[in-house]
């Protein structure tokens, strides 16, 4: 497992790429803040709200298939809530699409809801961290006043993540191949238990080196990195933009009606 | 643990107000936490939470298959573990780094729901998993095996329900939810039982495995010898959990009619008008039923054997007779669960006996 296999589309260039990190860390926050204030009944009224995550994936180059399959990877969960709700809820309600009224049960309208909030926010974070290298995004964080402490956790989790996950693969590998599959579930569990905890083991003595490392380099308690971030004139505008488009999508249907 | 996602809040069944509360909370909580493992952790382990991060994703991938679920394998949830080895502060902050990767790179939870989860999944396993690991060892230094399982069992059992129970709460005040709270409560408390109990037994085995390698990590005396635990012991922590799952997961649903049986009476203003009258041998099953059943409806009888109680419409009695009502229900669902453990048991040990026969008959045939 490597970076690129999350990080491909990150490196990228296009003019969502080259935007600001705090910029569209905070247009996606306001996005979601929006789509998480629509009630459980909302469907027809989420469909304006489709039209900026697709935009961004676009423009930043990410294909919509990739951030739809995330959306299928992650749902179950969603699933079967969404199977559930027509169960329970029967109360009927009038929906509208466009000009078109119609009589539906809450249920479905509820389970609608949910699913179509779910893929929203997927595809907005995933174009969010599909045209922003990590590292850009944790410096937007401390730079928008996020505990240092914690962006630096972040930081190294971030870089052992892949390192560990494949040790651990390699390791689980080694296991198979010993015929662990066929031994009593006691001895998988005590063997499960052993590789985990020299896992630990390893792994606390890896983070004493790394802080070794840290410190040959000049580290003094404080974190130092070259700022790669400068708010220009076009964050300025995205930022405007994606705020004139949320009062839209929110309010704009109880301005029409009136 | 069998299921890393379940767990997770989703942005859809949270409001503003609940979101922002549940942020303001946990930011408090990470904090403070922050705070007190920059105090008191020493200045080379400072890297160690992101790391340990790191190491929860790798020691997720550390699958097991489980008895009795072909097909599913289970994993290390990690949370109360977390607690145990670094304690509850550094555990909190490690885990709060994860909820935030798992939300930005993997998509798993929305970001209003960052509040949700770090309470969830952080604050609630790790401080209660703590501090129940703590105390069922107590302050000895070289405590038998069975305490030390008890102890991770109980502190998995406790932390991972406890955090999954907070779910549907959460969900119902923002007023998400169609499912009744209660339902929804029972799935997630009744499915996090077994997780849990799960759980205990992994984390047992890597304490196990620490306690014999580097028992400073532990502050317990060395075991000179692989830690021997007695299958008695697991036994009694499945049969616990068997009961509570049934007890409280009946105790809950008991609290509202049967899903659909509600949704009628909601919406078709009660069942009798929904459906038909039932016919003549149905009316007559059910009158012998409730004549001889020894708990009609999940609960105690009303009326000695052989008769029918006054109201045995349904025999469900309003809200009124709570208390008594629910705690038979309870009863009848851990009488249940007994009947029903008992006769696995019997017909997995017949299928035992009669696999044996078989393999000595083949074994048989092939000398012959």
């Amino acid at each position: 497992m490597h970076h690129s296999y999350i990080d491909s589309f990150s490196q990228g260039d296009s003019p969502i790429h080259r935007l600001d990190a705090r910029a569209k860390l905070l247009a996606v926050i306001a996005y979601t803040v929006v789509l998480v204030s629509f009630s459980r009944y909302a469907l027809a009224v989420l469909v304006p709200m489709t039209i900026a995550p697709l935009a961004m994936l676009w423009l930043g180059g990410v294909p919509v298939r990739f951030a739809l399959r995330r959306v299928l990877v992650l749902s179950p969960f969603i699933a079967a809530l969404c199977l559930f709700s027509p169960l329970y809820d029967r109360s009927a309600q009038s929906g509208f699409f466009g000009p078109w009224q119609f009589t539906v049960t809450g249920g479905w309208l509820s389970a609608g809801s949910i699913a179509a909030k779910f893929t929203l926010e997927v595809l907005a974070i995933t174009a969010l961290t599909c045209t922003t290298p990590f590292a850009l995004l944790l410096e937007a964080m401390r730079k928008l006043r996020m505990p240092k402490f914690l962006v630096m956790q972040l930081g190294f989790l971030y870089r052992y993540i892949f390192l560990l996950i494949d040790e651990a693969m390699r390791i689980r590998r080694a296991r198979d191949f010993r015929g662990a599959r066929g031994a009593p579930l006691s001895r998988r569990l005590a063997a499960a238990g052993g590789i985990i905890g020299s896992l630990f083991v390893r792994t606390v003595e890896r983070s004493e080196r790394v802080y070794a490392a840290m410190c040959i380099r000049g580290y003094r308690g404080e974190p130092h990195a070259l700022s790669r971030l400068h708010f220009r004139a076009a964050d300025a505008i995205f930022l405007t933009a994606v705020a004139g488009y949320l009062l839209l999508c929110r309010w704009g249907y109880a301005v029409i009606a009136h | 643990m069998t299921l890393p996602l379940a767990m997770h809040m989703a942005n859809s069944l949270l409001d503003v107000p609940v979101a922002a509360v549940t942020i303001v909370l946990a930011a408090a909580a990470v904090a403070i936490s922050a705070a007190r493992a920059q105090k008191s952790l020493e200045a080379e382990k400072l890297p160690l939470m992101g790391v340990m991060g790191a190491f929860v994703f790798a020691a997720q991938m550390i699958n097991f298959t489980l008895p009795g679920m072909p097909g599913t394998s289970g994993h290390l949830g990690g949370g109360v573990l977390l607690g145990i080895l670094l304690g509850p502060a550094a555990g909190i902050i490690t885990i709060t780094s994860i909820l935030i990767v798992q939300c930005l790179i993997f998509q798993d939870g929305g970001l209003l729901a960052l509040g949700c989860n770090v309470i969830n999944i952080g604050v609630v396993p790790c401080l209660a998993g703590w501090w129940l690991y703590r105390t069922v060892l107590g302050r000895g230094a070289c405590p038998p095996a069975w305490r030390q399982y008890a102890a991770a069992w109980a502190a998995c059992l406790v932390g991972v329900t406890g955090g999954a129970g907070l779910v549907p709460i959460q969900a119902y005040m923002a007023d998400r939810l169609v499912i009744p709270v209660t339902h929804f409560l029972a799935v997630m408390v009744g499915v996090h039982l077994v997780i849990g109990a799960i759980e205990g037994v992994v984390t047992f085995a890597i304490l196990a495995y620490l306690r014999q390698v580097k028992p400073a990590y532990l502050s317990v005396q060395a075991a000179s010898e692989p830690v021997k635990l007695s299958r008695k012991a697991v036994a009694i922590s499945f049969l616990i959990t068997a009961f509570l799952l049934a007890g409280v997961a009946s105790w809950f649903a008991s609290t509202y009619p049967d899903g659909l049986e509600w949704s009628l009476e909601r919406n078709y203003g009660g069942a009798s008008t929904a459906l038909r009258q039932p016919t003549e041998g149905a009316q007559a099953a059910d009158k012998t039923q409730a004549r001889y059943a020894l708990m009609p409806d999940y609960s105690r009888r009303a009326a000695p054997l052989g008769s029918v109680a006054p109201d045995s419409n349904g025999g469900r009695s309003g809200e009124g007779s709570w208390p008594t009502a629910k705690g038979w229900t309870s009863l009848a669902g851990v009488t249940g669960t007994g009947v029903t453990l008992l006769v696995i048991y019997i017909v997995s040990l017949l299928l035992r006996r009669r696999r044996r026969d078989r393999g000595r008959q083949a074994t048989e045939n092939a000398e012959g």
